[in-house]
């Protein structure tokens, strides 16, 4: 009996987490119309900021590359750089986010980095320029990275108020620029988002007119 | 002393395949190159004009000894056909070291680095073929996030087995890079070099024999007229102009003006040199 009580009590909790909780689909695109790729939209709540993530994230290198290009992680989040190429990288940030270096190293360095600021962050490689990755730490755990089609689902959203931002490596402007409010209950919102983005001047890997001594 | 060189750096390479950590890059471009005036002659009449096809490859391997400083080591070979002249079809090889030391983290750090390089190059007039040595220190600095300068000297060195085309100069050379836009590059440069040039005339021209070591009749640019070999000390100018545009992830295609003075008084002429090129590097 005890234990039927207790299914049923969970079932309603869900039911009532369910209900109380929704959607937010949201679509990116440039001024031409055409998708977004690694937008990173995020739902602030209108209430208290939730507490900093005990959780952890991986930015690989391989192939002379930070793969994932872009990633969104919750404020307090460790992030682990494994390097899988069999040569070393040399990790660093002077983003005011967080600074830090990892020397040269090969493998898996022992301890993660913690991002325990809220704010975008730039990667680099002290020895392959082109190698360059963005971090965006987050107040929030409602997050997506937008993929090729240039759309982001967040899913089961306690109902509440949030301001919905976008944020891209080449967006002109600040996020809260974009910003729009959504009075969220069960279902799902649909949001379109349209970005300026600046041209990307990165580093390329192809030959260029100087190499700076490189390799 | 250039066989032995040539010997070090070689081995140096060699050893460096079985070293863990290395950094491999394969480097290749391919293109055509036209002089206005390969004869580097003074007078219109005189002038012979040509293009050719190029291709050269290297393979690098790099070690980052330090947060800051950089070996590279590399092998390359490199060669030219040309159209009409060719005598002055090339191919030749060579090894190189380099030491880069970036002051400080990031591409935006500035640079500076010594190079050298030995090398041979064979031409099918094989009087021309030679030993060929250069050193540089070049240095560069990120103005902006889209604008980089870099300044340079060479010191190169060519020793053939008819002493007549034994050449040195010395070279400084500045060049501005910019990025237009995210896909093109344009450089602009200036250089300046002192050093032995050959410069070919239809004698008689005792103007030039006067201030020059004369060769009489290399058949490089045929015998109806036979040319004069003169080698001289002159003084050259260059400016050029690059463009680079890069195709996909590891393929870019650059082109390349230069217009250059070369002065001994009384003798002075000018090339036009164009190259078109496409550029692979992995």
């Amino acid at each position: 009996m005890k234990r039927l009580c207790a299914v049923v009590l969970v079932a309603v909790f869900s039911l009532s987490r369910e209900l109380h909780s929704g959607s937010i689909e949201a679509t990116v695109r440039d001024r031409t119309g055409a998708p977004v790729s690694d937008a990173v939209v995020y739902a602030i709540g209108n209430g208290a900021r939730p507490a900093p993530a005990k959780r952890q994230a991986i930015i690989d290198q391989q192939n002379k590359q930070f793969v994932p290009y872009v990633t969104a992680i919750q404020m307090g989040t460790a992030v682990m750089f494994p390097n899988k190429d069999n040569i070393r990288h040399h990790v660093y940030s002077f983003s005011p986010a967080k600074r830090f270096e990892l020397p040269l190293y090969t493998g898996v360095p022992a301890e993660p980095v913690v991002f325990d600021k809220v704010g975008f962050v730039t990667l680099g490689c002290n020895i392959h320029d082109w190698m360059i990755a963005y971090v965006a730490v987050l107040p929030t755990p409602y997050f997506q990275v937008t993929g090729k089609e240039g759309r982001a689902a967040l899913k089961n959203v306690p109902a509440a108020q949030y301001t919905i931002e976008v944020w891209h490596p080449l967006l002109k402007g600040a996020p809260e620029n974009l910003a729009q409010k959504v009075d969220l209950a069960a279902g799902t919102k649909q949001l379109v988002f349209t970005l300026d983005l600046k041209p990307n001047f990165r580093a390329k890997r192809a030959p260029g007119l100087s190499n700076g001594g490189y390799p | 002393m250039k066989v032995a060189g040539l010997t070090i750096l070689s081995a140096s390479f060699v050893i460096s395949f079985n070293l863990a950590r290395a950094d491999w890059r394969f480097e290749a471009e391919t293109g055509g190159v036209y002089d206005s005036n390969l004869s580097n002659s003074d007078r219109a009449s005189d002038v012979k004009d040509d293009w050719a096809w190029k291709a050269d490859a290297t393979i690098a391997n790099g070690w980052q000894l330090s947060r800051d400083l950089r070996l590279t080591l590399a092998a390359d070979l490199r060669s030219r056909l040309w159209a009409r002249f060719d005598a002055l079809d090339t191919i030749g090889g060579g090894t190189l070291a380099r030491l880069r030391y970036r002051f400080g983290l990031g591409s935006d750090a500035p640079w500076i680095l010594l190079e050298n390089r030995i090398g041979y190059d064979r031409y099918r007039d094989t009087a021309w073929s030679n030993w060929n040595e250069s050193t540089r220190l070049r240095g560069g600095v990120a103005v902006s996030p889209r604008l980089a300068l870099e300044l340079g000297y060479e010191f190169e060195n060519r020793t053939a087995p008819d002493d007549f085309y034994d050449l040195q100069g010395h070279t400084v050379d500045a060049r501005v890079i910019a990025d237009l836009t995210p896909s093109w590059q344009l450089a602009l440069g200036y250089s300046y070099r002192e050093g032995d040039v050959v410069s070919f005339a239809v004698p008689p021209r005792p103007d030039i024999a006067s201030i020059s070591l004369v060769r009489r009749g290399p058949p490089i640019f045929g015998t109806n007229p036979l040319y004069n070999g003169y080698r001289l000390t002159g003084r050259t100018h260059t400016v050029s102009v690059s463009l680079g545009y890069g195709i996909a992830r590891y393929v870019s295609l650059q082109f390349g003006y230069e217009y250059a003075v070369t002065t001994h008084d009384p003798l002075e002429y000018e090339n036009h040199l164009v190259e078109a090129k496409l550029a692979f590097a992995y």
